[in-house]
């Protein structure tokens, strides 16, 4: 009896300043996350505002009806739906490349200059990011135009009008903003690979090649399933800055750029109607949510050991 | 010894709370006034000294002491309904193009009754027929600033390359009529653009539209509108007149006289303008078209001379007044001492000019016609307090300094075309769109899509136009513009 109890104070003292270290997060994470979850009464509210959130009369799911009304809620789903799962497949093979690639550079001083220039563009707010990207689109002074389509006596196009450039204009925009950052992780991954693995595998007379085919990929596969399965769960929200700033908010270009978050901030913006926009949260939250035990469901299948739960 | 430290501190704490402490008078009422500026937001020291000068006055008259709280336009209509939703204490307040969700929204004091007891004046002055615009089910709930409000449409454009190729205006008499002009010019200066867009996504040729009641909605995106004299709610988009104009604009962008980019650049119309690239644009404006000239020349001119041809009658709908509204928060503790400060900012020169130019000698100057202007060396950025540029939108605009050449005559002449101005058989007519909401967030997207283009020209009416129609309709245009026309029909019957 009496060892147990000392057992029992032991490990808590063992565990107490870890929980310290962790307590920053979970303040933030109660105040952040869990403190706002009572606004989703809003999104079956007709919010009055001198009733307050709590007091407001409900109306059902009147509030989520817009979302499905038009035929837009067919295109902004399918563009938010595809426009991700491009990023995540091309967003993390581009990220494993440039950790190799950087892990391969070996020299100190060159892989973190390199790693540096490659991060900086994620530092950016996405508001200078579309005047970047205006600057080389622009019709009347842009650089496309001007010094690249000019010279060869073509004449310009109205980038932003023509909609089958733009699936592909955000796609580089997106991984040239975001990939450099992410691959610190795969670098991390790739730096905790038992190095004499290298070795044997040198010794046996392995290329390069085969050593990342046969070392590399699969010892990263954890950190790729559990980026995965955290950005799946991020599947039905999109990246506002990007699908709203950088094509300048121009109309003709809906069809390629309109997200469900997008189309909440337009049609909103004017009418100012909280529970609608609470609606859409809370829809897109529940989707995710899904996403997430999906995902996770099939790599358990697939491999027990990668699942993240 | 550290007792006698720790005493000593404690004393002087609690000496400096007391000093600190701020000191009200048991008598007077107190009135917060929140109100935006579209100047830099005033100095600690600049706001403290107006806000006593006002009170000298506001103490005196009413019993009532003042906090004003200027807010930066672009923050205003947020700010306040943070402030309030959080309990803070503002009592007076404006709604910019909000009255409506205002007023549905619950935020608004009914001053039905008030108005008579604490503000008789300023009932009088802006008279029933404008009250009617801010009333709901009966009720008032705001007064709309006083102001010209009969604007007219105008092409704004350079004095200077008009007289250098010795082009007459005079004959301009419609939107038509400019087509020539766009030809010379752009022959004469093949390096400039002709028309640069008043906004992103929007030329705002529309300002030449005359004769339409949007109710409700904006000129850039109007869902049913009354045609001059009609009561009957209609889709602008189908009708002939839209396709018309469309065709106008498309035919200037496709003769290059139209900025490119103008469906989606974000550069404001002033910054296009003073970098000299471009020869003019059209604007909506209540001024007379000499004042407005020379207050363009200095604001967009970049040095060169503007001037502004009329080319549209003013035409006066429920929008138009009650564009921006002054009421009370309906959580005040003090709606009569509120109302008696609302009132002196409709009828007591001192007040408002405080309010609008700071203190005379330090913030401002007169001239000898009366008119403002900054003092020696200084200018609107650098005096300690000014909100000149909400001119427009707080209180009385009658009975405040003039602008630099402007004149009384001016002013009497606007005034009498506020009241001679041709005017909406729906005047006062306001549109509930609760139970269109859906609808609404709907066709707002699908105009957002479609309407740039049409408007700048930079897409074909012939082909454009008619998907444009055809998903609105699919988006539920059709419910709004029967709501409207419901809601408009049962007050056509009380009101006639």
């Amino acid at each position: 009896m009496q060892t147990k109890v000392k057992e029992k104070k032991s490990t808590r003292q063992k565990t107490a300043p870890l929980f310290l270290i962790a307590l920053p997060g979970i303040v933030y994470l109660l105040i952040n996350n869990y403190l706002p979850m009572a606004g989703l009464f809003l999104a079956f509210k007709r919010y009055n505002f001198m009733k307050g959130i709590f007091s407001s009369d409900w109306c059902g799911f009147d509030n989520f009806k817009f979302l499905f009304t038009t035929k837009d809620a067919w295109i902004m789903t399918r563009n938010t739906i595809l426009y991700n799962l491009a990023f995540i497949i091309l967003g993390t093979a581009m990220s494993i490349l440039i950790a190799i690639l950087l892990c391969e550079l070996g020299q100190k001083l060159r892989a973190k200059l390199f790693q540096s220039v490659l991060i900086l563009p994620n530092m950016l707010s996405w508001v200078i990011v579309s005047f970047v990207v205006f600057a080389i689109l622009n019709a009347d002074s842009g650089f496309i135009n001007n010094a690249i389509l000019k010279p060869l006596g073509i004449e310009g196009v109205s980038w932003y009008t023509f909609t089958g450039a733009w699936p592909i204009i955000l796609i580089i925009t997106n991984l040239w903003k975001s990939a450099g950052y992410s691959s610190i992780v795969y670098m991390a991954g790739i730096s905790g690979i038992d190095k004499s693995l290298y070795e044997s595998a040198a010794l046996d007379g392995a290329t390069k090649l085969q050593q990342i085919k046969n070392i590399t990929l699969p010892m990263l596969k954890p950190t790729v399933i559990t980026m995965t399965i955290m950005s799946v769960g991020r599947m039905f929200y999109s990246d506002f800055g990007l699908f709203y700033q950088v094509p300048q908010n121009s109309g003709a270009l809906f069809p390629v750029t309109q997200t469900i978050d997008t189309y909440v901030y337009r049609g909103l913006m004017e009418n100012n109607n909280i529970g609608m926009s609470s609606a859409a949260g809370f829809y897109q939250s529940i989707i995710g949510f899904i996403l997430v035990l999906a995902a996770n469901a099939i790599v358990r299948k697939l491999d027990r050991d990668n699942a993240m739960f | 010894m550290k007792k006698t430290v720790v005493t000593l501190m404690a004393a002087g704490l609690l000496a400096g709370a007391i000093v600190a402490m701020p000191v009200y008078a048991d008598d007077y009422d107190q009135v917060t006034f929140a109100y935006a500026t579209m100047n830099n937001l005033p100095t600690e020291e600049g706001l403290s000294t107006v806000q006593e000068a006002v009170n000298e006055i506001t103490r005196e008259k009413i019993g009532v002491e003042v906090t004003l709280k200027p807010i930066g336009l672009a923050d205003y209509t947020q700010s306040v309904t943070l402030s309030l939703q959080a309990g803070e204490k503002i009592d007076v307040l404006s709604s910019i193009y909000t009255f409506a969700s205002d007023v549905s929204n619950g935020m608004l004091y009914d001053i039905t009754d008030l108005i008579d007891e604490a503000a008789p004046e300023t009932k009088e002055l802006i008279g029933e027929d404008w009250l009617k615009t801010c009333m709901y089910e009966g009720s008032l709930y705001a007064l709309p600033t006083y102001k010209p409000v009969a604007s007219h449409g105008y092409f704004v454009c350079r004095q200077d390359i008009l007289d250098e190729l010795g082009i007459d205006v005079s004959t301009v008499k419609s939107a038509e009529d400019l087509t020539d002009i766009f030809a010379q010019v752009a022959e004469a200066h093949p390096e400039m653009t002709v028309l640069a867009p008043l906004s992103q996504g929007n030329l705002d040729e529309g300002s030449l539209w005359y004769g339409i009641d949007y109710l409700s909605d904006s000129r850039e995106k109007a869902y049913g509108v009354l045609f001059d004299g009609d009561t009957t709610v209609k889709n602008l988009y189908e009708s002939d007149y839209f396709m018309e104009q469309s065709k106008l604009v498309r035919e200037w962008y496709e003769a290059g006289y139209i900025m490119k980019d103008a469906a989606t650049t974000t550069s404001s119309v002033s910054e296009l303008m003073t970098s000299g690239n471009y020869f003019g644009h059209f604007t909506e404006n209540g001024l007379m078209p000499e004042d407005l000239a020379a207050i363009l020349t200095s604001l967009e001119g970049g040095g060169n001379p503007i001037t502004v041809i009329d080319l549209r009658e003013p035409y006066i709908s429920t929008s138009t007044i009650n564009m921006v509204t002054w009421g009370i928060a309906s959580n005040t503790k003090v709606p009569e001492a509120a109302m008696k400060f609302l009132n002196l900012t409709y009828t007591d020169p001192d007040v408002l000019n405080l309010i609008i130019f700071g203190l005379e000698g330090r913030d401002y100057v007169l001239d000898e016609d009366g008119c403002y202007g900054y003092p020696e060396g200084q200018d609107a950025a650098t005096v300690p307090y000014t909100a000149a540029l909400s001119n427009g939108i707080i209180g009385n605009a009658f009975i405040m300094h003039r602008s630099v050449g402007t004149s009384e005559e001016d002013n009497e002449a606007l005034l009498e075309a506020n009241k001679t101005a041709t005017v909406s058989p729906a005047l006062g007519f306001m549109f509930d769109s609760t139970d269109v909401s859906i609808q609404y967030t709907a066709v707002n997207n699908v105009a957002s899509q479609y309407l740039p283009g049409l408007l700048c020209g930079s897409t074909d009416p012939e082909t454009e136009l008619p998907a444009f129609v055809d998903a609105l309709n699919a988006a539920g245009l059709q419910d709004i513009i029967d709501a409207k026309q419901k809601q408009l029909d049962v007050w056509l019957a009380e009101n006639k």
